[in-house]
């Protein structure tokens, strides 16, 4: 399809459907987040060309008192509705008119990939969402001072040494988390690891929590170390930042010292990657159409985003 | 309610037996619509039942015609409610000129109580003289659209009010150019008293020592300042001054630099000065030398303080070589930034960006 310049704001809120792929700023609530988009977007949509006020129609009989010093005359000369008029009815497109909503949240402090659905493209998004598509998250720890919720901002608790630890030590802990972790899945489906059903599960795919209540960790991965910080690569599904920081500080307390996370960025979710998020300062109409354009063609080439066959973890009754 | 209307109109027909002529229907028909150019709201339901009776005699020989203009309500127009001054517009010529103007009656009605008092005016008696005295006192007829929409209630005010207040500012030796810029950047001041101008411009002089030059540059920078809420400015005076630790020769030099800070929440300002003393390393005297830097959000000086900090160019000491001064850094967008004070690229900004 070849793209064409377009000037018309009715055509380009027309084509204003799918999903989109934002960068989430740490420190920025995902509501403020989709406030400032919309409001981006109306001020883009109420910039471009806009539909003329309606004509009245010839046979309207409310025109005044048909006088000289009326303004009919000037009225059956241009015959627009002013009540039409955007000075009067006020601008054309507001945030209320964009039907928006979020694939999932994200906390406060969690910066990274952020989807929301446009328009039509809200199906899309319940669709992804009831797929529950995996997140990659880095979480960098700061060794050496817990806080009271375990984030950066909050008071700090307690201060500990951290000079024992090495990334041999915490890679280690991770693996055997990962491990734990994968073994509960099972558990909870309620097979034991060692047989015939659990392998056959395991052949179905990835296995998959039936609500959105239970967090599970799929792997848990050091990727770089450097005191006092050091930063895992996180694969979840239904985590929340509360989740992966308490995990944080659960680690460091096996690992002998205190740790709280600095940074909780979310890089992938699902096959849309922190790549092709839209920053901060790319939030205009024409960056937003341009993302809404690319997350398609993801969508597009891997079909099983919308449409999969899944296998349904459920608690053991 | 048709119903106990057409109801009535059959018990009145049996009872009088009044016919009329439709010529002289369409004759009191027309003379209602004149009243209903001019009449307000409040009056209309008067006039409504004045009419009443005439016109339900008069309406009924007149049915197969009424017919023909079903959206006609007749008389009860008055009684069907409106959600927005664009109902109005196509039969008020006041509300029609205003539009010419540019006035935004959206952003109008929006206010309490404003939609009803635009709706009572009258064009050549209530609007045309405040237009004339603005554009007396040499403001372009570009802005009466901006100021209206703005402050409506201008046309409250007494004429002699507000000629009263024109002459005091003249009398404080504010030139044409300085008033006609302060009465367009903020057309409430007009609304304020000479006394409590007066009060407030005293305020300002005393509490940082102006001048009265710098009062007056104070004024016309940034006219909004004067007439803001004052619990709001003493709190940024205190921040500025006691939290911050601002001299009080630094805060003069600061105020008629940019007023504007008064006007920023004083936990905002406190979180970027923080940043810009605390992480920046900036002292308080290069701080004055730029008041900018306070000027601008937090994200902002951040994202771009960490960029040069990663690109080895944070470098805020005149006296070394490489030097970066801090006003260029809140100037422009990004790609102004990144091209030329950090004389990098734009991928490699919005790299960086995504690592925080």
């Amino acid at each position: 399809m070849a793209l064409t310049k377009v000037y018309d704001a009715a055509t380009v809120f027309r084509n204003l459907n799918g999903i989109m792929n934002v960068y989430k700023p740490a420190g920025m609530k995902v509501k403020h987040v989709r406030n400032a988009i919309l409001s981006n977007i109306c001020k883009g949509l109420n910039e471009l060309e806009q539909r003329e006020p309606r004509k009245l129609p010839n046979d309207m009989r409310l025109l005044g008192t048909g006088a000289a010093t009326d303004t009919v005359l000037h009225k059956i000369a241009a015959n627009t509705d002013l009540s039409d008029h955007i000075l009067a009815s006020g601008p054309r497109y507001l945030p209320g008119d964009i039907r928006c909503a979020a694939v999932s949240t994200l906390g406060y402090h969690t910066s990274g990939v952020l989807l929301f659905g446009l328009n039509k493209g809200l199906q899309q998004s319940s669709l992804i969402q009831r797929n529950r598509p995996v997140r990659v998250y880095h979480v960098t720890a700061r060794m050496g001072t817990a806080t009271e919720n375990h984030l950066p901002d909050s008071r700090v608790t307690v201060r500990a040494n951290h000079r024992h630890l090495t990334p041999e030590r915490i890679s280690g802990l991770a693996a055997s988390m990962q491990a734990s972790h994968q073994r509960k899945m099972y558990e909870l489906c309620g097979v034991d690891l060692q047989t015939q059903a659990a392998y056959e599960l395991a052949c179905k795919g990835l296995l998959r929590p039936a609500d959105n209540s239970q967090p599970v960790v799929y792997g848990i991965k050091l990727i770089h170390f450097e005191r006092p910080h050091f930063t895992l690569e996180l694969h979840t599904i239904n985590e929340s930042e509360q989740y992966m920081a308490a995990l944080i500080h659960d680690m460091a307390i096996e690992l002998r010292t205190v740790a709280h996370c600095s940074q909780i960025r979310c890089i992938r979710h699902a096959h849309f990657d922190v790549s092709e998020s839209l920053l901060r300062h790319g939030w205009h109409l024409p960056g937003i159409m341009k993302n809404l354009r690319l997350q398609q063609s993801v969508l597009e080439a891997h079909a099983q985003l919308l449409d999969q066959q899944r296998v349904d973890l459920h608690a053991a009754q | 309610m048709l119903c106990t209307w057409v109801r009535n109109i059959t018990r009145i027909r049996k009872i009088t037996k009044c016919y009329q002529i439709s010529e002289q229907i369409r004759h009191i028909r027309a003379l209602k619509r004149v009243q209903s150019d001019v009449i307000v709201p409040l009056e209309q339901s008067d006039v409504a039942q004045h009419d009443k009776p005439t016109e339900k005699r008069l309406a009924e020989p007149n049915e197969k015609q009424n017919n023909a203009v079903a959206l006609d309500f007749g008389i009860r127009e008055a009684h069907v409610p409106t959600f927005n001054l664009a109902a109005h517009v196509n039969n008020s010529k006041t509300l029609q000129q205003l539009l010419s103007l540019g006035v935004n009656l959206h952003s109008i009605e929006r206010r309490k109580g404003l939609g009803q008092f635009v709706l009572k005016l009258d064009f050549e008696e209530n609007v045309k003289p405040y237009l004339t005295f603005l554009s007396d006192q040499g403001i372009s007829a570009d802005d009466f659209g901006k100021m209206i929409t703005k402050n409506p209630l201008i046309f409250k005010e007494d004429l002699d009010d507000l000629q009263t207040r024109v002459d005091y500012m003249k009398s404080k030796r504010f030139s044409v150019e300085a008033l006609q810029r302060i009465f367009t950047k903020n057309p409430y001041w007009l609304m304020y008293s000479t006394r409590r101008i007066d009060r407030r411009l005293g305020y300002f002089q005393k509490e940082f020592h102006l001048s009265g030059h710098d009062l007056r540059l104070l004024a016309t920078k940034e006219p909004r300042l004067i007439t803001f809420n004052m619990e709001h400015i003493r709190k940024s005076v205190f921040t500025l001054r006691e939290e911050m630790g601002f001299s009080n020769k630094e805060l003069q030099t600061l105020i008629v630099h940019t007023p504007r800070l008064m006007m920023i929440p004083p936990d905002d300002l406190v979180e970027r000065f923080s940043y810009v003393h605390n992480d920046m390393g900036l002292s308080h005297a290069q701080i004055i030398q730029c008041p900018e830097l306070l000027a601008s959000r937090e994200f902002r000086l951040r994202e771009r303080h960490e960029f040069l900090k990663l690109l080895g160019r944070a470098q805020y000491d005149p006296q070394k070589d490489l030097y970066i001064s801090p006003s260029e850094i809140v100037q422009g967008n990004n790609f102004y930034f990144v091209r030329n004070v950090a004389k990098s690229d734009l991928e490699t900004f919005d790299l960086f960006l995504k690592t925080r």
